[in-house]
């Protein structure tokens, strides 16, 4: 039962994430690491943990591999699938292509949660929600009990849940999100603590809060959910916890006791020598250099290094290897107690390809703001469909604040023409459905989930007006004129062929986060505008009250008022003057 | 019989003019309405034309508009919007139920001035009515007034209030009390503070009975008065309950102007106060200035009680000032009863400086808005300038008009007074 397994699999030209042979109720904790060069001298590093525990002895508070103290966490809030995502970065999709795991295993920048409760109400819903992003918050050093009822939506389309659930009546699906975070060392180290080594051994080992944020893109999950097998048996909880970065080969080798970049020497540089005016003096540097010789410990600052069928490998005795048989990529089991190292040199055969083409994904998505100015603005996404020949159907998701007020009949989609566009597809399909719930001031997000299609080879814009409501003066950060944080579109798509069926194929993508700032107020000075206001007030109703209290005389007529006082004074000084001569 | 033809003659071109005027501003230029629509002096949270738009599109999908943070508007407008073909496809529906609005409006006013009732009341007659402004002048001065001409372009709904409004008073000084009750009903459901004008209006009304129908206890008047007023009130609130399915409407449409969560900058006081107001004081400081805005109700009705139209368009003013989202609209409304005052203009002392202030606030405002949202040169500071003297120089006309109507009344007592030197005690 106490297997370790360490797997650590390499794909050089490989577009298929491999996936371990293990089956997942097979053994009670796996872990993997998938190695995969892309383009541009990047090199992605996925680590996978799995564990499991039988439902019975989760629920006696037997743990083994299972984190007693995320278990107990998830027993006292009732929850019964969790997902919690932190991520830093932008994935380069026109770069790198399609994402690991199918973008299932990723967050928007920030912190992102969504848990399936157990509840028979919303407001037990809620209640449950409440204890487990405070429970959490603790546990992972992150800001997650800021996820409160502005924050939190129930998306209706855009989630599924990924276990295997007896009945779905009692559940409730809520999804919080927090794009301010900021993800760091902090939040990394409660999350090696889950592991049942505590990130001391095995793949985790590698695991340096120094790599990992430097890294151009990371995204850390965590996923918890039940799993019966159809067979019948016990059902399991399983726990996966994926950590995904990209590093940048160079960046990673620079040397450790000298992190200052320095020019490279002349002939250290690696020049471009396809260029006619290339020769001994003169050198055109190559951008990025394909093919690059790096170990393990030099990326990852530790030993354990590795790779795959055309260019050698080497690795430390050992290791049991196994090829795929489609020869593009590797995989290396790792017993207990070795040390390994893995390093991949320069390949001898220089006609070796020198760029891999990523897998292309399905749809590549950007967001931006349109408009200027701090009072209103329309955001605007464009979806492009790179396939020639397949129509994509997904759900478009956002939470936004409730200080950005959209005008949802201000919502359209329109194809972007492109020169060789021949599709003539009517504009109304391309909205298909839509479920939205607006924001109510100070007490619920905005939550709006748009079904969409477009058509092969298309782009589409889609577009929507929104204001930006003034807040009350204490509710604006400290950095009130950095603007505030707009949370990552999720955007699943729907596979054709499963659409129907629950639990189909899914693949999700996000885009980046937004910054809007909001108009802001004079912070100094809420004693001057108080003073101020309250004075214009006084005056014109001093004013009023004083015309309609008053009696009209003529000037000469009635008591005397302040003039005359001073008429008789100045006369009363006269006299005491002359008085004073004599 | 030739004059009556003339006067006809006369409306019908003022009308023409007016539509002619205000249709070829929508078709002629067309990004005026949609930038008039998004500026703050015109549309507030609650009469923007575009939140309207945004309510009528929820309310047609079948998502209650007052389950969001956008609509806080009267609920019987989505229907009646719902009945206009659709704004996006045929705009000029909705072009022309706006001037109509307006001209509808600008007869009301049109009868007001003709009853003759700003000179003289039941109780008063001013020694100086014979100079007066017709019916036509003051028609005019309303229909071509530019803060009436941007209203009605921006399309806020508040031309809806300002013609229940001046229909309210056009009933009452014609007297039909019940015409008079029904249409500030419709008011007060609109905007809710046109419910203040009650006392007034009910004085008003009882001023100016048909001799065969007087009543003579004022007490049993004012009851039934006000019970028509909460029964027409209340069968609009069972309609618009009919219409959107729950009684959700009331806290987002009068709920939102009592505790003024919508904090979107405006031409009056709240705003700038209310964001920067310490938390824990605010409800006390909602509470003051509610009672304010109250306060003055009681006051001038009781001491201006021989003139109750002047009560009516002191407390309008007041509103314009005072009132918790008040627009360019609001002020062109008491500009349009003002002028009903012809009479007593050279009485008023500070006419130049407070025309010259509220045109010199009428045009920094926008510019100081621009540089505080857009330019980012300024900040919210230049604007908020900007609203304290605009109410100033409004509360300077509004006292002024006050000080020259109440000589004029003195003046009864004292004719030999007129265009003397005169003091308060």
């Amino acid at each position: 039962m106490r297997q370790l397994l360490s797997f650590l699999c390499l794909s050089l030209l490989s577009v298929n994430v491999f996936s371990a042979a293990a089956s997942a109720a097979d053994s009670d904790y796996h872990e993997q690491l998938n190695l995969r060069p892309l383009p541009q001298s990047a090199l992605l590093a996925s680590f996978n943990f799995r564990s499991n525990t039988t439902v019975a002895e989760f629920e006696k508070g037997n743990f083994r591999f299972f984190p007693r103290s995320l278990g107990q966490i998830l027993q006292h809030a009732g929850t019964r699938e969790l997902h919690l995502r932190f991520s830093l970065g932008r994935w380069d999709a026109e770069t790198w292509g399609a994402r690991p795991w199918d973008g299932a295993r990723e967050g928007g920048t920030g912190v992102e949660l969504w848990a399936w409760l157990e509840a028979n109400t919303d407001d037990e819903a809620d209640h449950k929600w409440l204890t487990l992003t405070n429970a959490l918050s603790g546990l992972f050093c992150a800001s997650l009990n800021f996820i409160d009822g502005t924050r939190t939506t129930r998306p209706v389309v855009s989630f599924q849940p990924e276990g295997d659930h007896a009945s779905l009546a009692n559940m409730h699906l809520l999804y919080g999100v927090l794009p301010h975070e900021v993800v760091c060392t902090e939040n990394l180290t409660p999350f090696l603590k889950l592991l049942p080594c505590k990130g001391k051994a095995g793949i985790a080992s590698l695991l340096d809060g120094h790599k990992l944020f430097d890294a151009s893109w990371q995204s850390m999950a965590i996923d918890v959910r039940p799993i019966c097998p159809t067979a019948g048996g016990d059902c399991v909880l399983q726990i996966e916890q994926t950590i995904d970065m990209v590093l940048d080969i160079d960046r990673s080798k620079r040397p450790r006791g000298n992190p200052i970049p320095r020019p490279p020497s002349g002939h250290d540089l690696p020049c471009d020598t396809s260029k006619p005016y290339h020769a001994h003096d003169t050198c055109f540097p190559a951008d990025h250099t394909a093919n690059q010789d790096w170990s393990l410990s030099q990326i990852f600052g530790k030993p354990m290094k590795g790779v795959p069928s055309t260019r050698s490998v080497f690795v430390s005795e050992g290791v049991r290897e196994t090829r795929n048989p489609d020869g593009l990529s590797q995989c290396f089991e790792i017993p207990p107690s070795t040390e390994l190292e893995m390093a991949l040199p320069v390949p001898e055969d220089a006609t070796l390809p020198v760029t891999i083409t990523p897998e292309t994904p399905l749809l590549y998505a950007e967001r931006s703001f349109t408009g200027h100015g701090q009072e209103r603005g329309g955001v605007q996404t464009i979806l492009r469909n790179p396939s020639p020949t397949t129509p994509v159907d997904f759900i478009y998701m956002e939470s936004l604040p409730w200080f950005m007020r959209i005008y949802l009949h201000t919502m359209s989609a329109r194809l972007s023409p492109t020169p060789n566009s021949t599709t003539t597809t009517d504009q109304t399909d391309l909205i298909q459905q839509v479920y939205y719930r607006p924001a109510l001031d100070r007490f619920r997000a905005t939550q709006l989930e748009v079904r969409m299609r477009v058509p092969p080879a298309a782009t589409v814009v889609l577009t929507y007006d929104f204001e930006k409501s003034i807040l009350r003066y204490t509710e604006y950060p400290p950095d009130a004129n950095r603007g505030f944080d707009v949370a990552a579109a999720v955007i699943t798509i729907l596979d054709p062929n499963q659409e129907q069926q629950e639990g189909g194929r899914r693949i999700a993508l996000r885009t980046t986060s937004l910054l809007c700032s909001l108009p802001t107020p004079d912070f100094s000075m809420p004693y001057n505008v108080i003073i101020f206001t309250s004075t214009a007030i006084a005056l014109a109703f001093g004013g009023m009250f004083n015309i309609l209290v008053r009696r009209f005389v003529a000037a000469d007529e009635g008591p005397e008022g302040g003039l005359a006082v001073l008429g008789k004074l100045k006369g009363r000084l006269k006299g005491l003057k002359g008085r004073l001569k004599k | 019989m030739d004059g009556a033809k003339v006067t006809l003659g006369r409306m019908a071109g003022l009308y023409a003019g007016a539509a002619v005027l205000r249709l070829a501003v929508f078709t002629l230029i067309p990004g005026l309405p949609d930038l008039l629509t998004g500026r703050v002096e015109i549309s507030t949270p609650v009469t923007s034309f575009k939140r309207l738009q945004e309510g009528l599109f929820l309310y047609n999908h079948n998502v209650s508009p007052y389950d969001g943070g956008v609509y806080h508007q009267a609920p019987l407008f989505l229907p009646l919007f719902s009945l206009l073909p659709s704004f996006a496809s045929l705009p000029i529906f909705t072009y022309l139920l706006y001037i109509a609005v307006d001209l509808v409006s600008a007869r009301a006013l049109w009868r007001i001035a003709d009853s003759g009732e700003a000179v003289s009341s039941a109780l008063f007659t001013s020694p100086r009515r014979e100079k007066r402004w017709s019916g036509l002048v003051i028609a005019a001065v309303f229909l071509f007034n530019p803060f009436t001409i941007a209203t009605c372009i921006g399309r806020s709904t508040s031309v809806f209030t300002t013609c229940a409004i001046l229909h309210a008073i056009a009933k009452a000084v014609s007297g039909a009390p019940l015409g008079a009750m029904v249409a500030l009903s419709f008011a007060s459901y609109l905007s809710m503070y046109p419910l203040f004008l009650l006392p007034p209006l009910v004085l008003l009304c009882y001023d100016r009975q048909r001799p065969e129908r007087a009543t003579n206890s004022p007490l049993k008047f004012a009851a039934v008065c006000a019970s028509a007023v909460a029964g027409v009130v209340a069968v609009l609130f069972q309609l618009s309950y009919l219409v959107t399915g729950s009684w959700e409407f009331l806290p987002s449409t009068y709920g939102v102007q009592l505790t003024l969560s919508d904090l979107t900058p405006n031409v009056g006081l709240w705003w700038y106060f209310f964001i920067e107001m310490f938390d824990s004081f605010r409800s006390f400081f909602l509470a003051v200035f509610w009672l304010h805005l109250s306060s003055y109700v009681g006051g001038l009705t009781v001491r201006i009680r021989r003139q109750p139209l002047v009560v009516l368009t002191l407390l309008l003013g007041i509103f314009a000032i005072f009132k918790p989202y008040p627009s360019i609209s609001d002020m062109s409304l008491f500009l349009a009863v003002v002028p009903l005052y012809r009479h007593v203009f050279p009485l008023m002392r500070y006419t130049f400086v407070s025309a010259a202030v509220v045109l010199y606030a009428s045009c920094l405002g926008p510019a100081f808005y621009y540089l505080w949202i857009y330019a980012g040169s300024g900040n919210a500071n230049f604007f908020y300038a900007i609203t304290l003297v605009w109410g100033l120089g409004l509360s300077l006309l509004v006292c002024d008009l006050m000080f020259a109507v109440l000589r004029d009344e003195w003046e009864v007592e004292r004719p030999e007074m007129a265009g003397k030197e005169i003091r308060q005690i």
